[in-house]
């Protein structure tokens, strides 16, 4: 188990000053949150690709997102998956919500930035024309063709659109951050590890300020065929309903309560507790509940829950729920309304309860209980 | 408080060995793990040639990991026997196991395409690969954790790392400050690579980083050589158990050496080159010095990220001048990636053993075929065979793709 943070003295305490979402329902931070409590939804049946080989019929998409109303050189954006791209506006909308984006109070080199990626994206559209290229006569990938014709229709940069740590490289390049780094992968639990990874940044001096977050795209087609083929699609075929794939990314600004209160920062939340635990197989209350015990007695105006539509995995929240005697908190179930963002739910988890906590005046509890094995759980009070 | 960390256990699976010991032995005698690939028909491709590890027996894993019999993905088995030899290697029992924790370190997934079929278009695809279950387009880089996790606990915490080049690195670093900031008492550390896949050096080969002297593939990888042409893939892993001092004491466990120091950064420059002048790589040593409370004039030694292609070679250079000071032409410079090739992920794993290796033996290895020393890169390489090292400290460096950058610090252990 993963030590809680707890009874931190105010000063030492980590805060999120900046928050930044991509999300299928929309790019406000405030505006997202209304929505979901409003009961809105973006799922909708696939739009780019037949969904008839999978068992989940449904995504949710983002709809309209413009690359060049956030970055600014249009070379970086050719050299972007999708996912970097996301990640790219998320970061400097949490960055811009700190008030850090123009006015820089820290040296490049004193931002940590931590980050998590989802399975990559291989871009379908690039490997088409490489299988074609690289087939026999007889339907057979040729690997004589292959290396005589198939790569050469590929982009020559297509290793760095896969490559894990590439889109938090890009969001470095583009904010210009130079501090400590480290890149996690590929499910929520590793989402919420960047998350603590930034935290612990702050508590040991190696940053003054961590911008953490995640980034993820499972709306195309090779996504969904991982998610079927690893079993995650298997509630749609036994129950008619399960976790529906999403598109996002989430970015959080960390400081010490002491460094944001000196420079006049905005607080949305204070980080008051996190703890972790590992799953081996399939969800287990017990352990949720767990997860949960360590941050000590839970006083919650509001709970964010990690339920995605999963009967198994939504039973076992649940039941880890109500074994802690809440006292009938408001609990939203985000993906419910904008998917799952695997990677990218841990922050977008934990920037909600954040902005409700500041809303209720009261603590949120956010859960980060997904597929592999971290599952964890933070705590936001008011600032 | 914080505690002192050390080393009990090491295991290496690599294009020099199949294990720690051969892997280590080839090292120090300056043998060449690259050849020409075997694994796939290279003949219409630019590059072929690569370090492929030995000593792959997924059968004899079985007994360890049943999981592993029929495990598709290299990079899983690699780790899974490096980690395993690592683990007996300390001889932690099961208890020790099951709150420990696992960092693990990859790159890259591997898409094996060339069991996709005819793609007339992007729904025939996934027709085709929908149809086909026991395809698998993509393995989750968390599988290796995932199945050392099944059948061995490490309820710790289960942490898979991917930046790049620089994640064997940072997840030896990772473990170091857990456990050094008392989040526990054991953590197994490593990383595991291969790319030696079409997609993996097909892909590489576009981005025009790699040698191609297919006709001398022993020569090819050449760090700080003025006739350096790039660098070469290759494919391991490496695993280091870790332990705090009281823990590996109490069990009266044999300790190789003691990690000092840790630092990253990023460069923040381009996706496709590193800084010229080694400013980010810089920074990470100055970190990784800072935190282990040492000076330039404390580091004895440096195992260098030494890819052999012309621009790294050139920033590392530059960026040990700078953080070091006079002390970067007065003390030794490895590159183990002029034997192994490069092995993505797991480079700075395996470099980290052997830098724990030099300390524990007192042996530097060579880089080999620096032949023809660069005007730039005029640090004191140690060429000529394996050198007697007799100092107390040994930096080792890795920098990723896109300009992650990591350092770490090793020191002999003193009781």
């Amino acid at each position: 188990m993963s030590p809680a943070c707890s009874n931190k003295p105010w000063n030492d305490a980590v805060v999120i000053t900046g928050i930044g979402m991509v999300t299928p329902l929309g790019c406000d931070a405030v505006g997202v949150l209304d929505r979901i409590q409003a009961g809105a939804s973006a799922i909708a049946p696939t739009r780019n690709f037949d969904a008839r080989p999978f068992a989940c019929p449904v995504c949710a998409e983002i709809g309209d997102f413009r690359p060049h109303d956030f970055i600014a050189e249009a070379k970086l954006i050719r050299l972007m998956s999708r996912d970097a791209q996301l990640a790219a506006a998320a970061a400097h909308l949490a960055l811009q919500d700190a008030g850090l984006d123009s006015d820089r109070f820290y040296a490049p080199g004193e931002i940590g930035l931590y980050g998590a990626t989802g399975l990559a994206g291989l871009p379908v559209r690039e490997i088409v024309p490489l299988l074609k290229a690289s087939t026999d006569a007889h339907g057979r990938f040729d690997l004589v063709k292959f290396g005589d014709a198939g790569l050469r229709a590929v982009s020559p940069i297509l290793s760095f659109k896969i490559l894990g740590n590439m889109p938090v490289c890009l969001v470095s390049i583009c904010e210009n951050i130079q501090g400590p780094s480290a890149v996690y992968t590929p499910w929520e639990g590793h989402g919420a590890r960047a998350i603590e990874a930034g935290i612990l940044a702050l508590q040991e001096g190696d940053a003054r300020c961590a911008l953490v977050g995640a980034c993820d795209v499972k709306t195309h087609e090779l996504a969904f065929l991982a998610l079927e083929q690893l079993g995650l699609f298997q509630s749609w075929s036994d129950a008619g309903t399960g976790l529906i794939p999403g598109e996002g990314a989430v970015f959080l600004v960390l400081e010490t309560a002491a460094t944001a209160r000196s420079r006049g920062a905005r607080i949305h939340a204070h980080l008051a507790g996190w703890n972790f635990q590992c799953q081996q197989g399939s969800p287990q209350a017990s352990l949720l509940e767990s997860v949960l015990h360590a941050l000590g007695p839970l006083i919650v105006g509001a709970v964010i829950a990690a339920a995605n539509s999963d009967p198994a995995r939504d039973d076992a929240e649940a039941a880890a729920l109500a074994r802690m005697d809440l006292a009938d908190p408001l609990v939203l179930s985000p993906k419910k309304h904008l998917g799952d963002l695997f990677a990218a739910a841990a922050p977008l988890q934990v920037a909600l309860a954040a902005l409700l906590a500041g809303q209720l005046g009261q603590p949120v509890l956010a859960n980060c209980f997904g597929h592999g094995t971290e599952q964890a759980a933070f705590l936001l009070e008011p600032p | 408080m914080n505690h002192r960390v050390v080393i009990t256990g090491i295991g290496m699976c690599s294009p020099v060995g199949g294990d720690a010991r051969e892997s280590w032995q080839n090292l120090l005698d300056g043998r060449s793990g690259i050849g020409p690939i075997t694994l796939f028909d290279t003949r219409t491709m630019a590059v072929r040639i690569g370090g492929e590890a030995k000593g792959l027996d997924p059968a004899r894993l079985a007994g360890d990991f049943p999981g592993a019999l029929h495990e598709p993905d290299r990079k899983v088995l690699f780790g899974l026997t490096a980690a395993g030899e690592a683990i007996r290697d300390a001889a932690l029992d099961a208890d020790a196991l099951r709150t420990a924790w696992v960092f693990v370190g990859v790159s890259l997934e591997s898409f094996p395409l060339e069991q996709a079929g005819m793609a007339a278009d992007m729904d025939d695809l996934i027709e085709s690969l929908a149809a086909k279950q026991n395809v698998r387009l993509q393995t989750p880089l968390d599988r290796l954790a995932q199945i050392m996790g099944a059948q061995l606990g490490f309820n710790g915490g289960q942490i898979t790392n991917c930046s790049a080049c620089a994640a064997g690195t940072q997840v030896v670093g990772e473990a170091f400050r857990r456990l050094r900031a008392g989040h526990g008492e054991v953590a197994v550390s490593g990383a595991a690579d291969s790319v030696l896949n079409p997609l993996g050096l097909g892909g590489f080969s576009l981005l025009g980083i790699l040698s191609t002297e297919n006709d001398r593939p022993q020569h090819a990888c050449r760090p700080f050589d003025a006739t350096r042409q790039g660098t070469v893939l290759g494919e391991g892993a490496a695993f280091l158990v870790m332990e705090t001092l009281p823990h590996a004491r109490h069990r009266g466990a044999r300790i190789y050496a003691e990690v000092l120091g840790y630092g990253t950064s990023l460069d923040a420059y381009r996706a496709t080159d590193p800084e010229p002048a080694g400013k980010g790589a810089v920074r990470s040593m100055r970190r990784a010095l800072a935190d282990a409370g040492l000076q330039p004039d404390d580091v004895d030694a440096v195992n260098a990220h030494g890819t052999g292609t012309p621009k790294n070679d050139i920033a590392e250079t530059c960026a040990l001048k700078e953080a070091l000071g006079a002390r970067a032409h007065g003390i030794p410079v490895t590159a183990n990636k002029s034997m192994t090739g490069h092995l993505i992920a797991a480079s700075g794993a395996l470099e980290a053993a052997a830098s724990v290796m030099s300390l524990h033996t007192g042996w530097m290895p060579p880089t080999i075929h620096l032949d023809h020393p660069d005007p730039q890169c005029d640090l004191d390489y140690v060429t000529a065979g394996r050198r007697v090292f007799d100092g107390n400290v040994v930096l080792s460096n890795s920098f990723g793709f896109g300009g992650q950058n990591a350092t770490l610090i090793f020191g002999k252990y003193h009781a």
